[in-house]
């Protein structure tokens, strides 16, 4: 009895030690993705996204010489419980940073949580103007993909009476602000704006009052299922022979749901597609399938923005000797590193990338046309 | 009143209608509130999608979608529905969990993305003066000449009669020599397929993904409310008054108020008119 009593602590000794061992072994980077909700359908490619980042980062030598290790968690759900998901990995698990793919409510939320005491890279396309301490953000903002494309696509197509249809809420109307100034700067002329609510899936009358304006043009900030029905109906009414379509949240799903018959004159613009042709990119594409199988999530611009988020977080950290913020935010301005969307460089909080026009004509999405190193030109306001 | 506007109500009205029928006929004859039913239009709505990945020519559709959606809704009857017909509010609950897991079912099978399917009679035609989806054309007509054929037959037709016995008194009609439980999953399942139908119908011109049924009960559900329940002629006035007061608001604002004008309606008909405009009963 006496000796199985020895025994049993002997075990469970070593069992905690090895416990305990492979909790500080490794530096925890905590990956904030959507799994449930309405993104839910972007969860899996960017788990996989940071899944090759992480890997990548640990073969040449982890951050600061110690390797990473990636603790997920899932906040496809309202700001209070994404916040408590978040605070479980910090304060719990002990995760040292965080890469965070998920909606702005969410980023609020967690930036009055962390409050600049943990690095935080926020990766997905975004109405833009979030800065703060220790705050990295890699995504796209309404800046970058409309002041270099709409000039090009409005001289290119001759395209110069524009009609604006999004969702209602702040990123449709924040992207629209800035795209009728592009388009009265280059000579254009807005004949309609229109918001619609997420609940309406029937998109006739808006269909209706575009053909009657005349747009030559039709910029789309509708998202997901919404984007999908009004494209699937737009070219249903032969509205695609009037006018080009340029959306900013267009990526590899939602063409796949528009299909090939009605993505005709269909342009997305974003700082990465699957199909960009460039060595980086396709090596990175490559590994993605050997790694996850060619039956994987397709890869698009919100999943392979968390192997940025990783890629900016471990060069800052390189530069700062660790992941103090402090130290970070101190040399974070500038730091450059290798993505497949090309050299990314931080400046003002933001990363300055290429920003890719591609043609979604036929149902596959192919680069007419790439703009280098376009910057950010929103402010800051929180 | 703009051409383009007279038919995008007819598109609405149809559509609407095609998806409302099942939901009527299962609440008006079997007392059962289906919160499954715009999952039957989504399966429905996959039937192009299988055909599609399984490689067969279109025209199998019809017989996939009949099969695919008579099967799901045989099993529900047998296995849930049949033990709640008159228990409006149990049924409520109980087929809110099966949408759960019908749409956890076809995202298991194929994933939570986007589907397409290819219209079967793509580009426009000039109807009326104005260019209009062919495709659009064809489905209104057709939903137009089901609905003639449908009152005629349940008018005339023994079924029918039978039907309405049951509906009256089932204990009565059954003592009658009338098969109650078998007209009952007979009920069931041909509302579930006019739900399978309408998706199938729809699937060239909408999104399709395990969520989009969602989209469909909702506005039927007002259209019963507004219309009354159990005949077929208080259905039609309460899909033209939804369909066609979203259309003309929409048109004439924005679809911020044609959402907000059938709300209020139907919050109004619920409140003051619980029975509907057209009430057999």
């Amino acid at each position: 009895m006496k000796t199985r009593l020895i025994k049993l602590a002997a075990a469970v000794a070593l069992a905690t030690s090895a416990l305990t061992g492979s909790v500080y072994a490794d530096i925890k980077i905590g990956v904030l993705v959507p799994d449930s909700g309405p993104s839910g359908l972007f969860g899996p490619s960017t788990r996989n996204s940071a899944t090759l980042a992480a890997k990548e980062i640990n073969a040449a030598g982890g951050i600061n010489g110690e390797q990473i290790e990636l603790v997920f968690a899932d906040v496809g759900v309202p700001p209070a419980e994404a916040t408590q998901a978040a605070l479980r990995l910090w304060k719990g698990q002990g995760v040292k940073a965080f890469i965070g793919m998920h909606d702005s409510a969410v980023r609020q939320a967690l930036l009055g949580l962390f409050k600049g005491q943990v690095p935080y890279v926020y990766t997905p396309v975004y109405e833009g103007n979030a800065c703060g301490k220790g705050l990295y953000v890699t995504g796209e903002t309404p800046s970058q993909q409309l002041a270099p494309v709409i000039p090009y696509l409005m001289a290119e197509k001759d395209a110069k009476k524009w009609y604006l249809i999004g969702h209602d809420y702040n990123w449709p109307r924040d992207t629209n602000k800035l795209a009728k100034q592009y388009i009265a700067d280059a000579g254009g002329e807005v004949v309609g704006e229109e918001y619609l609510p997420f609940s309406v899936s029937e998109f006739d009358s808006s269909l209706q009052k575009i053909k009657a304006s005349g747009a030559e043009g039709v910029l789309i900030t509708l998202v997901g299922g919404g984007s999908v029905g009004f494209n699937v109906a737009f070219a249903g009414f032969g509205l695609d022979k009037q006018a080009i379509r340029l959306g900013t949240l267009i990526e590899e799903n939602t063409l796949a749901g528009i299909g090939a018959a009605n993505a005709n004159g269909l342009y997305s613009s974003s700082g990465y597609f699957a199909a960009i042709d460039s060595p980086v990119a396709k090596s990175f594409s490559s590994s993605y399938a050997s790694e996850f199988g060619t039956d994987a999530p397709v890869l698009n611009t919100l999943g392979q923005s968390a192997y940025d988020g990783l890629k900016l977080l471990a060069a800052i950290a390189a530069k700062a000797n660790g992941l103090a913020v402090s130290a970070m935010d101190m040399v974070a301005e500038g730091t450059t590193f290798e993505s497949p969307r090309g050299k990314g460089v931080l400046k003002d909080g933001h990363v300055a990338q290429n920003i890719y026009l591609a043609d979604g004509t036929g149902g596959m999405f192919k680069v007419v046309y790439s703009f280098a190193n376009v910057p950010t030109s929103e402010g800051c306001a929180n | 009143m703009s051409s383009v506007l007279i038919l995008n109500i007819l598109w609405q009205i149809s559509i609407l209608a095609m998806v409302t029928i099942g939901l009527g006929i299962v609440f008006g004859q079997l007392k059962i509130m289906n919160m499954a039913h715009g999952e039957l239009v989504m399966i429905g709505a996959y039937a192009p999608v299988i055909t599609a990945s399984l490689g067969l020519p279109a025209v199998l559709q019809v017989p996939v979608c009949i099969i695919t959606v008579g099967i799901v809704a045989l099993i529900l009857e047998r296995t849930i529905i049949r033990h709640l017909y008159g228990r409006p509010f149990d049924s409520l609950l109980a087929t809110w969990g099966v949408s759960i897991l019908l749409r956890e079912i076809v995202e298991l099978l194929f994933g939570r993305g986007y589907q397409s399917v290819s219209s079967p009679l793509p580009g426009t035609m000039s109807v009326l003066g104005t260019d209009y989806p062919a495709y659009r054309i064809v489905v209104i007509i057709g939903v137009f000449a089901f609905f003639a054929i449908l009152i005629a037959w349940y008018r005339r037709s023994a079924i029918g009669t039978e039907i309405k016995a049951m509906v009256e008194n089932c204990e009565l009609a059954h003592a009658c020599g009338i098969n109650t439980s078998r007209l009952s999953s007979l009920c069931f399942v041909f509302g579930a397929l006019t739900a399978g139908i309408a998706g199938m119908v729809l699937a060239p011109t909408i999104r399709i993904e395990p969520m989009m049924g969602l989209d469909y009960l909702i506005r039927s559900f007002f259209s019963l409310v507004v219309g009354g329940l159990g005949s077929v002629e208080g259905l039609m006035l309460g899909v033209g008054i939804i369909g066609g007061l979203q259309s003309a608001l929409g048109a004439a604002f924005d679809q911020t108020y044609g959402y907000l004008g059938i709300l209020l309606l139907s919050i109004f008909f619920l409140w003051l008119r619980p029975n509907g405009i057209y009430s057999s009963r």
